[in-house]
């Protein structure tokens, strides 16, 4: 009887505590509902228009309309197309791929927007099956224009073609759609969460710089400012050089001891002081550059190749050299070359298969990006490394 | 009898320094340079002899960041190179002659000067047979006097009997641009 009392007992706590923790549960997912926190954090941002690098026809506005509708659900304040386009005529602005330091300094006094929110589309394909790429950057505005957060998204319709291939994305609207959710994802997330925590997925070992020369001068863990020139395009791709940069914007973005200079700035000050890079930078030109923006290094390089294919057979190609040229030095303080294609150590199902060159040159970069902070020299010479010319 | 006795000897004595002969003829190497004075070089937009002019550039980039990465020898960056040859006025970079190579010096500061031509590259086809082949030479100039004190040619790729029998296509043309620089950097380091 006892027993039976103190069992009794035991069960109505349990009942009662369960309960409560139940209902507390539920309490916190209902305040929840009741009241969506602003994600964006009421962040006022201006939306530049699209800028295309795909070298071929984009709906530019389509994209840029439908990433606003995403923002705006996501919390933040959109300036309005009538404001922005008075504010572009006014001050004559024709290049929306980057943002100089006169337009920042207007845009904060004129609109009152904190930052400007810069999209470039590097593919876009409609043949089935669809491919994506797109490279965005929210940059403040006022008198020190920095970049706060950059992304980017490059998706092809048969990237997870899934059993008998119901993973298939045939329609490109949708496949756009995916692409711009990831991008509003990522830019609130960066809202959200630490920076410290968004280093990201590694790159594979396979996009490591087929050469590499690291100069001992480079000292690991010191903050360097870097300013990232276009790269010169010897290839067939238009505009290849620009979508370097962006990559490598992005790459350096992720490691905290890279602070990049908006490239928007640098090509006002290239276009100032009247530096027209041919070949690559020479000493003098990156001394100028360098001196007036307050960069340590000066990054450029080649592209050699930069393909995409169109439709399900090929694959994408991408080739070039990064070379970071060091102010204090007047020295070349790293120096890679860089190839890859789609299909490089796939072997079976297509398994590690890579379908545009933007996924694969976004790692290739951060791969680069890496190696250039490693303290470590790992380094792909030739046999005779050691010596030297005798 | 006597005859085939005779003939194997020839071919024993000679067929060696024949070979010997075909080995050494790619290398020049000037035996009064001080090569261990070369700490900074300057590599000059190589010349193309195939039909696409983006592999001579190609293939120079390649290069210089070979020799870059062996850590022996400095490389000058090619935008300084640049420059330096529009404020020496070298009509041809590809082939400048001594007198250029000592004004260049004078200005970026090197201790010698490379020069490439690029005699092919791409796919070759031998019947039905195909594969990719690579063959370039480079020079090396001294800037005191513009001499030449260094040449070697290599030759990659190309069809082998495997690729006759089974097919294949040979080696990517990104591998077999390695290998032949590769080769060269081994030779100018030897």
């Amino acid at each position: 009887m006892i027993l039976s009392t103190s069992f009794s007992n035991r069960a109505a706590v349990l009942l009662l505590a369960s309960s409560l923790f139940l209902s507390g549960c539920v309490g916190v997912k209902g305040d929840d509902k009741e009241a969506p926190a602003p994600r964006g954090g009421k962040f006022s941002i201006a939306v530049f228009p699209i800028e295309n690098l795909s070298g071929r026809a984009a709906p530019r506005g389509e994209i840029r309309e439908s990433l606003i509708r995403n923002l705006k659900m996501e919390g933040f304040q959109v300036l309005d197309d009538d404001a922005l386009e008075k504010f572009m005529a006014r001050n004559r602005i024709r290049y929306t791929g980057g943002i100089d330091r006169v337009t920042a300094q207007a845009l904060r006094m004129e609109t009152g927007v904190e930052a400007v929110l810069i999209t470039s589309i590097e593919l876009y394909s409609e043949e089935i099956p669809p491919k994506i790429a797109l490279i965005s950057r929210l940059v403040s505005t006022g008198d020190n224009p920095v970049i706060l957060w950059t992304d980017g998204v490059g998706l092809a319709g048969d990237d997870s073609p899934g059993i008998l291939g119901l993973g298939l994305i045939e329609d490109s609207k949708t496949l756009m759609e995916k692409a711009l959710h990831v991008l509003s994802s990522s830019i609130t997330n960066y809202f959200l969460i630490n920076k410290e925590q968004r280093e990201g997925k590694r790159p594979a070992r396979k996009f490591r710089p087929k050469i590499a020369y690291r100069s001992p001068e480079i000292g690991g863990g010191k903050k360097y400012t870097v300013a990232v020139v276009p790269f010169f395009n010897i290839g067939g791709r238009k505009f290849a050089g620009e979508i370097m940069l962006l990559h490598f914007i992005r790459s350096l973005k992720r490691f905290k001891n890279y602070d990049v200079i908006e490239p928007g700035i640098v090509r006002q000050e290239l276009l100032r002081l009247r530096i027209i890079i041919e070949e690559g930078v020479s000493f003098a030109d990156a001394t100028l550059i360098s001196s007036t923006l307050g960069a340590d290094w000066i990054l450029n390089g080649k592209v050699m190749d930069y393909q995409d294919y169109a439709g399900s057979w090929g694959k994408p190609k991408v080739d070039f050299s990064a070379v970071l040229i060091e102010r204090k030095g007047r020295e070349v303080v790293w120096n890679s070359t860089s190839h890859n294609e789609g299909d490089d150590g796939v072997f079976f199902f297509d398994r590690g298969r890579v379908n545009t060159a933007y996924a694969m040159a976004s790692q290739m970069t951060q791969m680069v990006v890496k190696m250039i902070g490693e303290e470590t020299k790992s380094v792909q010479g030739a046999k005779a490394s050691k010596d030297r010319v005798k | 009898m006597k005859k085939i006795v005779t003939l194997k000897r020839i071919l024993i004595y000679f067929v060696p320094i024949f070979l010997i002969g075909c080995a050494g003829a790619d290398v020049y190497r000037d035996q009064n340079m001080d090569f261990g004075s070369i700490k900074t070089i300057a590599v000059m937009p190589f010349t193309s002899l195939t039909r696409d002019n983006i592999v001579a550039e190609r293939v120079r980039d390649v290069f210089i960041n070979k020799l870059l990465a062996t850590d022996a020898v400095y490389i000058v960056p090619v935008g300084e190179v640049a420059r330096g040859v529009s404020r020496a006025e070298i009509q041809t970079p590809t082939t400048p002659s001594p007198e250029e190579v000592v004004k260049l010096a004078a200005i970026i500061k090197v201790q010698a000067v490379i020069t490439g031509v690029v005699r092919e590259y791409g796919e070759v086809r031998s019947g039905t047979a195909s594969a990719n082949v690579i063959s370039l030479s480079i020079e090396m100039m001294e800037t005191q006097t513009g001499k030449v004190v260094w040449a070697a040619a290599s030759t990659k790729g190309g069809i082998n009997i495997w690729d006759r029998l089974f097919g294949g296509g040979g080696q990517p043309m990104n591998k077999i641009t390695l290998k032949a620089i590769n080769d060269l950097v081994d030779k100018l380091l030897k």
